[in-house]
């Protein structure tokens, strides 16, 4: 009898034993699936896949028979399930989860997790669930989603959950809540390094960034295009292996390491492929919070293509206006505009019965060398060289680059032309030739500017009335002569002076028209 | 075939029985129903394709543990494959390993049980 009552007591202890052991198992499990959990949800970037993790294991670690993840909508404030687990989603989907009644706005409250109650006016019959556990996502100290899990599932059919799922479920939600902030900062950090790429790629500064141990980490397009080498090969790669050819560019990065401040170097001459381009560069030391130096961002612009525009331009007009128009984009109107103009006209009288007498070679020798010094006259008092017609010169003022001294600098122009035109023939004179005379025309007015043509051939010019008086006035002057109109005279200064002469009729107007000849 | 079961067959003596959804209380005892009726008719070995059931509860657990229980009262043998990483991980830390084992495939599973 005590034989069979001691091996009762053995089977017993042992069933306690293997129920122990279970119990111990199965919290073990509880702790490896937390850390599970805290390991997976860390490491994901993505709000989908973090809360369908969190979904699947709190609800086989607590036992529940179903789960549901509610998530604020941004722009509707309504929560909105994003996640279900063994719920059939087309149940839900019409359902609308308010903060501002009802379990949600509990929730809201008490911003922990607890057991919903029967005053939590829940409804059941929707989840097909009897008892319902949810806690909070938390951001920014507001509540942003909830974790919801239904009916605790035991060996003898479901039950309300205990303490401890709640418990269970609040290390898990305060982990989501951790996971969601992390999410929600690398999207942030997303968004912004993108705006900053979209910058650094349509900037036409070439930028190279280069960390503490002189690796580059950041090159945007327009570099890459200067310095003519593949982006793969940049990344991470040594500034000093990059710039092997440039050795000047390592003095710069060198002498920024070592003084920590700014350089700047103007038309500094950058090795790009086979080339040597011309761009303006500056290195600047970059330090962190702490002040501390921790790299160098380098910035280069290409001056070849303003060097381009520069000798273009520098065809038709003085360097000095180039350089004023370079500097203020603003002041370049080369569309159609209607402005206020001087106009100046010159040619070379008996032109045609002297070329007769010389040989092509010759007159294109003698004509260079005039147009030459006239040009030379026309840059250096700002006139702008608008075309040469044989023997004709015709300059504007006040296009592209306005001034106070436009038609003032149209009659200094002219009257240098001719002081000019002096020493010229004195030199031609030498050589046997017949000397040049001249006559020039100068008319003020409004006339429309700008690239004029087709996309074959586009050329800046003017246009209108004020160009025509201007052409007529020069081919009625004499030689030696300087014409210019009434609009001219009003405005120029007294020092120069100019005498009436008789009005002439030009074609296409019905009055004569005043006309002032300059008083050598 | 019910939700959690998605397809019971038997291969050179061996009853597959595959699994699908969240293996829960209601998935364990679905097994167990398929158990018990093959047992009744003489079937000893099984093995469990959980390929479609990526989540498992500790009651799905427990009911495992009782089908093996059952099947060594009857001298059977019981297999697992297919396993989700976590799963397995449960598996192991409940000690259904100890006394099953666990197969990279269905055919790999029914050659060693057969």
């Amino acid at each position: 009898m005590a034989e069979l009552s001691s091996k009762k007591s053995i089977e017993d202890l042992e069933k306690q034993l293997l129920k122990k052991n279970k119990d111990l198992n199965e919290k073990y499990l509880e702790l490896e699936t937390i850390l599970d959990l805290t390991n997976t949800i860390n490491s994901l970037d993505d709000l989908n896949d973090l809360f369908l993790n969190v979904l699947t294991l709190s609800s086989s670690i607590i036992n529940s028979s179903k789960g549901l993840v509610l998530l604020k909508n941004e722009i509707s404030n309504i929560f909105d399930p994003v996640s279900v687990f063994n719920i059939e989603e087309s149940k839900i989907k019409k359902q609308i989860f308010n903060i501002r009644s009802g379990f949600l706005k509990t929730l809201n409250q008490k911003k922990k997790a607890y057991i919903i109650s029967e005053n939590d006016n829940f409804n059941h019959r929707l989840f097909e669930s009897s008892y319902v556990l949810i806690s909070p996502v938390i951001y920014n100290k507001n509540l942003v989603g909830a974790i919801i899990l239904f009916d605790k599932e035991t060996r003898k059919g479901v039950i309300d959950f205990e303490s401890n799922d709640i418990k269970l479920l609040e290390a898990v939600s305060i982990q989501t809540s951790i996971a969601y902030q992390n999410v929600k900062l690398l999207e942030s950090l997303k968004k912004s390094n993108k705006l900053n790429e979209n910058i650094m790629s349509s900037i036409t500064t070439g930028v190279i960034e280069i960390n503490l141990f002189g690796e580059i980490e950041f090159i945007n397009k327009e570099a890459i295009r200067l310095i003519k080498k593949d982006e793969e090969e940049v990344i991470g790669n040594h500034s000093f292996i990059i710039f092997e050819k440039n050795e000047s560019v390592i003095n710069l990065i060198q002498k920024v390491e070592t003084e920590q401040e700014r350089v700047f170097e103007n038309e500094f001459s950058l090795k790009s492929g086979k080339k040597n381009i011309s761009v303006n560069i500056s290195c600047s030391p970059v330090f962190d919070d702490k002040k501390i130096f921790s790299g160098i961002v380098i910035a280069i612009d290409d001056l070849s293509k303003i060097n381009k525009v520069k000798s273009t331009f520098k065809k038709y007009v003085s360097k000095n206006i180039v350089d004023k128009l370079l500097e203020s984009e603003d002041s370049l109107n080369l569309g159609g505009t209607e402005s206020e103009i001087t106009i100046l006209f010159s040619d070379i009288r008996g032109f045609t019965s002297m070329s007769e007498k010389l040989s092509p070679t010759q007159i294109v020798k003698l004509l260079n060398k005039y147009f030459k010094s006239m040009i030379d006259v026309v840059f250096k008092f700002n006139g702008t060289l608008d075309k040469i017609v044989g023997d004709e010169l015709m300059v504007l003022y006040g296009v592209p680059l306005k001034s106070e001294d436009d038609t003032n600098n149209a009659i200094k122009t002219a009257i240098q032309m001719f002081k000019s035109l002096d020493k010229f023939n004195q030199r031609i004179i030498k050589d046997g030739f017949k000397p040049f005379e001249i006559g020039i025309g100068i008319n003020k007015g409004k006339a429309v500017s700008g690239n004029i043509g087709s996309d074959q051939q586009m050329n800046y010019t003017v246009i209108g009335d004020t160009i025509n008086l201007g052409a007529r006035l020069c081919s009625h002057a004499k030689s030696g002569q300087i014409l210019i109109s009434n609009s001219v005279k009003g405005v120029i200064s007294d020092k120069y002076k100019f005498k009436s002469i008789p009005a002439i009729q030009v074609k296409g107007k019905s009055k004569p028209i005043e006309v002032w000849s300059y008083m050598h | 075939m019910s939700d959690t079961i998605k397809n019971v067959e038997e291969k050179n003596g061996v009853i597959i029985i595959s699994t699908s959804g969240y293996f829960n209380n209601v998935a364990g005892d679905d097994v167990l129903d398929v158990f018990n009726e093959k047992v009744e008719s003489g079937s000893k070995n099984f093995l469990i394709d959980m390929n479609d059931s990526k989540v498992v509860n500790s009651i799905g657990v427990s009911i495992l543990i009782e089908i093996i229980e059952k099947l060594q009262e009857i001298d059977g043998k019981m297999a697992f494959t297919n396993l989700a990483g976590i799963v397995e991980k449960t598996f192991n830390i409940m000690g259904i390993t100890k006394y099953c084992e666990i197969y990279d495939s269905v055919d790999s599973g029914v050659e060693k049980l057969s």
